[in-house]
């Protein structure tokens, strides 16, 4: 099924934009490409990647649904996107380019091969190359101080990423010495949110993720996201601090129904 | 490791069980008799066997209460209609199973303990309770959507199937894993066969022999499939919501009923004739839930990486949910679609016994009365499945 | 002069120059009907992938879509604006009488005939379209005012508004 959905993007990129496969989600396919879809190969451009976001027809639903659809959801992620990278401090990819009539977004690529075979820089790798040496250092907890204060920027400016696991954390390496700056990625079940419904949900996921693959020092990883996310709160005062509490407290509850609300009959 | 013969069949000289299924959570009064063949193999069993008990169905009666063009049911009305059939319903069932002794011959009878509508479930239940007294035969309480995954499993063989139920009162995307059916999407308000039946109210067609199979007789009628009438589309992440497209639909009907020309979707603006009949609306109505509905599964599918799918509950006889759903996942995972006929995915007696039996069989039996109480609200995933790896 | 093409558009291409000290800017002005150029006050772009962006919506418009203006140019020149209004494009991004430094770009399908090179008629000296002569020309707080960017108390580097207006150019109209 994937040859005959590359096949479909390879009709319109052209040759010109050479892709390989990354990942193949429920909605999108997302492949690389070395090629910039406007600027001119030159300095600035030579050896980057790309990152083109597919979502691909859906032959099941009428086709009037399924442009509408397409369209809607691919203008949604990039004004989300859009909206995101103008909040100070939170860290997003980039939007290159927007081509809705063919259900594809063109974004920066983040993060880079991860040392010694530990493959690519999610959060989930990260933790994983240091689960067996060094599982409490400091680089470990800063990073995961800086991931919750990346989720506390985002809430309280009442967005949710709706898909908050470990792989859409992108590590990209920082100035400073054997530092991580975490990058949230792919908002295509992000939304506007006020609701602390949804906001537990969105750490609830993350804490189910990182307990189910690093189960062993999963407490203290979720404590430190925690601690991250509840500064971005209490730098806010009185009103951050009651904000803090109301989302934390759903959290636990959200924890203990495990997700879902109860069913009606 | 999973011992399917926990408990054995009553009589010792018997090679199979006997279960009587009584199900009246909704409008529907099923009473269902089924046997399990004794297979020593199945007990502690490394892989996971129970959805091929090859079972017997030795009855499958079902009576549903039918109201009006435009009325719904009322939970009085139809707990009444449950008690004037259920005794008869039973006794023609034992009859059609050639049971002539319940007490000796019943290993178990297994009722509808929730979810659903209160007075109806707690009808069945009371008739449960008596003959499980008079006869002396053990009881089992059974949620209503665990029966219908099980008698879906069984029907269709399908191993590990992503679970889409879909009836009147339920809409769950539902996946097994570790000992329970999770819930991995699910409406957020009305039920997908609700929003069918109320706007079947809507457009007072008849209820017979359901609301939604004439909404999908009108739906197949429709002559202008190219162009939709625009609704909204709410999937929210892994779940969907639907009473947004109710009303607007209820709006757009009772507009073209009234002649409202001011509704441009209805009514040419110049001319004044009619663009919409009621056959486009239910086909946009139908392709716009069923879209909803095989993008949620979907989304399951790709998360639990399933290349199966099992459509169980009323709505799932609509054969374009079925042909759409196949679509589905042919293209995701050259993986298909499985359904069963209407005598099984609309509720029914033999489910429950399906289910019930297993959970008999693994030694879940009512040891006290006071378990045997019903209730409106019963997650999928607050059962404990013993009878699977 | 940039020559480029966009990958995904192979029948086109594009040619960008730079001007500076331009003397003829309320000739070039009233000649922009006929003359087969887009013409682009430098005040207004900040970057090369702010004007590129733009090109590729334009491109991406008229071969998936519909175009909204008279001709590849003036397409650019709307796909430019954060609004949908083709007049009020002009007038923010339109050369002025008064431009000193013009951005000239020629955009057409390959096979199409030669046309001359922008120095027949620009005055001006030609220098590097690239981002450090532009760095040197845009107007910040005109860029802000034109796309509604709220300034907020830190300066915005110019990376940081160049991704704001290409998201802007890239959500005009959807």
């Amino acid at each position: 099924m994937s040859e005959e959905i590359t096949g479909q993007v390879r009709t319109y990129v052209t040759d010109n934009i050479p892709i390989t496969l990354i990942s193949q989600g429920a909605e999108a396919v997302v492949y690389t490409t070395p090629i910039h879809p406007y600027l001119p190969i030159d300095d600035s451009t030579k050896g980057e990647k790309y990152i083109i976001k597919y979502r691909p027809h859906k032959r099941y639903r009428h086709p009037s649904i399924d442009q509408a659809l397409t369209k809607h959801r691919t203008v949604g992620e990039a004004r989300l996107l859009s909206k995101l990278s103008q909040i100070e401090g939170l860290q997003v990819p980039k939007l290159i380019a927007c081509d809705v009539y063919n259900g594809c977004l063109w974004l920066e690529f983040l993060g880079q091969d991860l040392p010694q075979g530990a493959g690519f820089s999610n959060l989930k790798n990260f933790l994983w190359m240091h689960a067996a040496n060094d599982p409490y250092s400091n680089v470990v907890r800063e990073t995961l101080l800086k991931v919750g204060h990346q989720i506390g920027l985002l809430h309280w400016n009442n967005y949710t990423h709706g898909d908050l696991t470990s792989s859409n954390i992108v590590l990209v390496r920082s100035q400073i010495v054997d530092g991580w700056e975490p990058h949230l990625i792919d908002f295509g079940l992000g939304s506007v949110s006020s609701m602390v419904e949804d906001k537990g949900v969105d750490l609830y996921v993350l804490e189910r993720a990182i307990m189910s693959t690093h189960s062993e020092f999963a407490d203290k990883y979720n404590a430190w996201i925690i601690e991250g996310f509840s500064n971005v709160y209490k730098l806010q005062g009185k009103a951050g601090q009651k904000k803090l509490d109301e989302l934390l407290k759903r959290f636990a509850e959200v924890r203990m129904r495990g997700r879902k609300r109860t069913m009606i009959g | 490791m999973v011992d399917l013969n926990t408990v054995s069949p009553k009589d010792p000289a018997k090679r199979y069980y006997l279960a009587l299924g009584l199900e009246g959570s909704a409008n529907k009064l099923g009473v269902g008799i089924i046997k399990h063949p004794f297979l020593p193999e199945t007990g502690a069993a490394a892989k996971d066997n129970s959805h091929d008990c090859h079972v017997e169905i030795l009855a499958n009666i079902r009576d549903t209460y039918v109201t009006p063009p435009g009325e719904g049911f009322l939970p009085r009305d139809t707990a009444r209609h449950h008690r004037n059939w259920c005794v008869r319903l039973i006794k023609r069932a034992l009859l059609e199973a050639g049971v002539r002794d319940a007490c000796a011959e019943l290993d178990v009878i297994c009722f509808t303990r929730g979810p659903g509508m209160g007075a109806p479930l707690h009808s069945v239940a009371l008739v449960a309770r008596t003959c499980s007294l008079m006869w002396q035969v053990p009881l089992v309480g059974v949620n209503h959507c665990v029966g219908h995954i099980e008698m879906g499993r069984e029907i269709t063989k399908a191993k590990n199937p992503v679970v889409l139920y879909v009836s009147g009162g339920n809409t769950q995307v539902i996946a097994y894993s570790d000992h329970r059916y999770r819930i991995f999407g699910e409406t957020l308000d009305v039920a997908v066969g609700n929003c069918l039946d109320r706007f079947a109210r809507t457009l007072k067609i008849p209820n017979a022999p359901s609301p939604g199979y004439n909404i999908e007789q009108l739906a197949s009628q429709c002559k202008n499939k190219e162009t939709l009438v625009e609704l909204p589309y709410t999937v929210k992440g892994m779940d969907l919501s639907m009473s947004g497209i109710l009303a607007y639909i209820d709006s757009l009907a009772k507009d073209l009923f009234r002649g409202n020309k001011a509704n441009k979707v209805l009514f040419d603006k110049k001319t004044g004739n009619t663009k919409v009949t009621v056959e486009d609306l239910c086909y946009s109505l139908q392709e716009n839930l069923f879209a909803m509905l095989v993008e949620i599964t979907e989304r399951a599918m790709a998360h639990v990486n399933a290349d199966q799918v099992l459509i169980v509950g009323g709505v799932g006889s609509n054969a374009r949910l079925q042909e759409m759903m196949a679509l589905m996942c042919h293209d995701r995972a050259r993986g298909r679609v499985h359904a069963t006929d209407e005598r099984f995915c609309i509720d029914n007696g033999v489910m429950i016994a399906q289910a019930g039996l297993l959970q008999y069989r693994m030694g879940n039996y009512v040891k006290d009365l006071s378990e045997t109480v019903v209730t409106q609200k019963f997650r999928t995933d607050e059962v404990y499945v013993s009878w699977r790896n | 002069m940039l020559q480029t093409k966009l990958p995904q558009f192979p029948k086109y291409k594009v040619d960008i120059s730079l001007f500076r000290d331009v003397q003829n800017s309320n000739e070039l002005k009233t000649k922009v009907a006929e003359l087969p150029y887009a013409f682009i006050d430098a005040k207004t772009i900040c970057s090369r992938e702010q004007l590129l962006s733009a090109v590729y919506r334009a491109l991406d418009e008229v071969t998936y879509n519909k175009m909204r203006t008279k001709s590849l140019h003036s397409e650019c020149l709307l796909c430019l604006s954060p609004t949908s209004n083709i007049g009020d494009a002009f007038h923010k991004f339109g050369i002025k009488e008064d431009s000193r430094e013009v951005i000239c770009l020629q955009l057409s399908k390959v096979e199409q005939h030669e046309v001359p090179p922008f120095h027949v008629f620009v005055k001006g000296i030609e220098v590097a379209f690239d981002d450090e002569h532009l760095g040197q020309f845009y107007d910040k707080e005109l860029l802000r005012r034109i796309y509604k960017l709220d300034s907020s108390s830190q300066p915005q580097s110019r990376e940081s508004l160049s991704r704001a207006v290409v998201n802007a150019i890239h959500l005009r109209g959807l």
